[in-house]
């Protein structure tokens, strides 16, 4: 895709060695214009993906699996007392909706499925395969 | 400039020889060269070895030579012309063998009016080392020859370049050393 | 922490060994190799003394050239200093991934041991994959003896890390002539070493994760090219710093470089323009001319990236003819020595009669004798004012005459 024109710097002023940092002040936490986060590709998406907490085991493959670090999690601790994150929401902000999360999600009927973007989610929800 | 050239079968350690040769001369203050020319050949294949010794740095890189001395730790060698190329009246031979100097002349003629010194470089390696790797008697031998340096200088710096390998094989290499030099003809 | 290594003011090492001592003073972080003739002597000498304990860093041994490159560049991404070593078809199996590490800007040190490509295959010395690399963005230093191949390796390191260069340098010798060759070499000691280099500054390190970055990034059409020109200006700008590490170099060693060497140029009527250990041998072959009356010198870029065409045109100005001797074959066109030096000449109005001579193929012996032929038909030329001999002539080959105008 077309780089938005004010991002486009001379070739003095390229990155180093075209290496992209995420953060421009790591200390705090200030995303630089190279993160996910500020180069958003979300218009291109013409498919979403609709999560469904009731089905999911939160194995975290749809986190580490997406391009686009579009999972919204929370840090709980789990049966066995350790640490985990729980799946909680997909960002539709950062989304492109290529499907990758639907194609790793492992339970038997998917916790993730693909949707026309004008179907609203509860509405997806209700259309969720049931076990035959 | 000193110019030896080597005939071995690769394995019998004519480049370590020459290597060993060079370092010894290294400590005296010479700019030294100790090279070989490989081919793809393996174990048991004709190769040669060289050493340059001189005053100055030596900057010469062709492998090609007229060399002052022909050092063959091989016996086999000893019978192939290759030997005597590039040589001249004055090039002094020292080649390993176990027969005696006028039964390898009568044999190998291409050695007859040649400067030529015998040494049975196998028989010592095997009886003072337990294996034929004639090249530390053939530097023994060369230094009686060549008087280039002292024996005893020589003994001391051969000692210490040999300090890597076990006690055993030191003494042996030592002893096989000090016999070419007494053995040499 | 790694022992010290004892060394005596003079070793007899051959240019493998030298190259070795120098990667073991440097303390690498990463090794990572796949041996091969006639370079596998570097490679062994470091994992002994890794193995002996005179080396703190990782040793990686992997299953291709490919791959060593590759995990030199994910090991100096990381944030480490890196050094391998390679030949001939390992360079050539190399070349992909060197572009990659010369764009990422990663100061990786190559020891290149120069060797004949295949076909027909050969492990002896020729600039064949020297000239493989000449485009992929990587200075390349040269080295004509065991005692330069130690020097320029210890160079190496402090040019590619210095912040102004930030770019991977390659090390060459000729493989065998230099490689196999034991000569005296007065090594620093370890510690005189290793300062002089000075302590590896990462930049951008990967394993910082509280700073996660980007590497490898794709850029198209509207990035590539302000990439690419950025990366060329930072060659272009290395000489300036590699001038300084050598007079550096000098201080502590005593032994003096120079981004083009010469050899009694000053007053020479015609020149020879040669890399690598037959430059040495052409010394004697001027000495010897010179004995006859014909007034011939030397000139050897001993950096051939960034080519220094400026110095290159400034030091033939008074010279009538020029032979350029590539040690590569040229295939399809002249040596790539020759039209380095005759851009040089022409971008400076200069017009010095040029010659190319094709010579030591897959490590044919080259002898005084032989350069000495070359000086004489260049002297040909300077005397009749215009070229009289062939463009491209052909040094120590078997049969009827091969030559091309
Ligand atoms: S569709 Fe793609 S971008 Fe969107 S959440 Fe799934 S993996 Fe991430
Ligand atoms: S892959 Fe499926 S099951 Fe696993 S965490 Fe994501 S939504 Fe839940």
């Amino acid at each position: 895709m077309a780089t938005p024109k004010e991002m486009l710097t001379t070739w003095d002023k390229v990155q180093f060695g075209a290496v992209l940092p995420s953060f421009e002040d790591p200390e705090h936490k200030k995303r630089s214009k190279f993160h996910s986060y500020n180069y958003s590709v979300a218009d291109w998406r013409v498919e979403k993906p609709v999560f469904n907490r009731d089905l999911c085991i939160d194995c975290d493959f749809c986190w580490v699996s997406c391009p686009d670090s579009c999972f919204i999690v929370e840090e709980v601790v789990n049966k066995r007392g350790k640490k985990q994150a729980k799946i909680v929401g997909i960002n539709y902000n950062l989304c492109k909706g290529c499907g990758v999360c639907v194609e790793v999600c492992p339970t038997p009927i998917k916790s993730l499925l693909m949707f026309p973007e004008y179907v609203d989610n509860d509405e997806a929800l209700k259309q969720w395969p049931k076990k035959d | 400039m000193l110019q030896i050239r080597w005939h071995s079968r690769a394995g019998q350690g004519a480049v370590t020889g020459a290597k060993a040769l060079a370092d010894v001369m290294a400590r005296t203050g010479k700019y030294v060269q100790a090279y070989s020319v490989y081919g793809a050949e393996k174990r048991g294949a004709p190769m040669t070895a060289y050493d340059k010794i001189d005053d100055k740095p030596i900057l010469d890189h062709s492998k090609w030579m007229i060399p002052d001395y022909v050092l063959v730790i091989d016996p086999s060698l000893v019978f192939q012309e290759e030997i005597v190329e590039n040589t001249t009246d004055d090039t002094v031979f020292i080649v390993t063998s176990h027969l005696d100097k006028d039964d390898l002349l009568a044999m190998a003629k291409h050695l007859q009016g040649k400067k030529v010194y015998v040494i049975d470089a196998i028989k010592i390696s095997q009886e003072e080392i337990g294996r034929a790797i004639p090249n530390t008697p053939m530097l023994g031998a060369f230094i009686k020859v060549s008087e280039i340096i002292p024996f005893e200088d020589f003994l001391v710096s051969i000692e210490d370049i040999l300090s890597k390998f076990p006690k055993k094989i030191i003494e042996g290499n030592l002893r096989a050393i000090k016999r070419a030099y007494e053995e040499v003809k | 922490m790694a022992q010290k290594y004892e060394l005596k003011s003079k070793e007899v090492w051959d240019g493998n060994m030298a190259a070795a001592h120098a990667l073991r003073q440097a303390q690498v972080d990463v090794v990572a190799a796949y041996p091969i003739t006639p370079s596998t002597p570097i490679v062994q000498n470091y994992a002994q003394f890794l193995a002996d304990g005179y080396v703190d860093g990782e040793f990686v041994m992997v299953e291709s050239e490919h791959s060593a490159m590759s995990a030199c560049v994910g090991a100096a991404a990381a944030g480490g200093r890196v050094a391998t070593a390679t030949s001939s078809q390992g360079y050539a199996l190399m070349v992909e991934v060197l572009y990659q590490a010369s764009g990422m800007r990663l100061p990786i040190v190559m020891t290149v041991v120069n060797r004949a490509l295949a076909s027909p295959l050969n492990i002896h010395g020729d600039h064949s994959d020297l000239y493989l690399g000449r485009d992929a963005g990587w200075i390349h230093l040269i080295a004509n003896n065991p005692q330069e191949a130690y020097d320029m390796t210890l160079c190496a390191f402090k040019i590619a890390e210095d912040e102004r260069v930030r770019l991977p340098v390659t090390t060459n010798q000729d493989g065998f002539l230099v490689s196999h060759t034991a000569q005296v070499v007065k090594p620093l000691q370890d510690e005189d070493a290793y300062k002089f280099i000075g302590e590896y500054k990462p930049l951008n390190p990967m394993l910082d994760t509280k700073n996660p970055v980007t590497y490898g990034a794709q850029t198209e059409e509207e990035w590539h090219f302000e990439h690419k020109a950025n990366q060329h200006k930072a060659l272009m700008d290395s000489p300036a710093v590699i001038k300084e590490v050598f007079d550096e170099f000098e201080k502590i060693s005593g032994r003096k470089y120079n981004l083009v060497e010469t050899y009694k140029l000053d007053d020479a009527d015609i020149a020879l323009v040669l890399m690598g250990s037959a430059y040495e041998t052409a010394i004697l072959a001027v000495d010897k001319a010179r004995e006859e009356g014909i007034k011939v010198g030397l000139l050897m870029p001993r950096v051939f990236r960034p080519f220094p065409y400026n110095e290159v045109a400034e030091k033939l100005k008074n010279v009538k003819a020029v032979a350029a001797l590539d040690r590569s074959a040229p295939m399809g066109t002249t040596g790539a020595l020759y039209n380095e030096v005759a851009g040089a000449l022409a971008a400076n109005g200069q017009s010095a009669i040029m010659t190319n001579y094709i010579y030591g193929l897959g490590g044919r012996d080259t002898t005084v004798e032989h350069i000495l032929d070359v000086i004489k038909e260049t002297n040909e030329n300077a005397k009749a004012g215009k070229r009289v001999t062939d463009l491209q002539g052909f040094i120590n080959l078997r049969g009827p005459k091969l030559s091309f105008n």
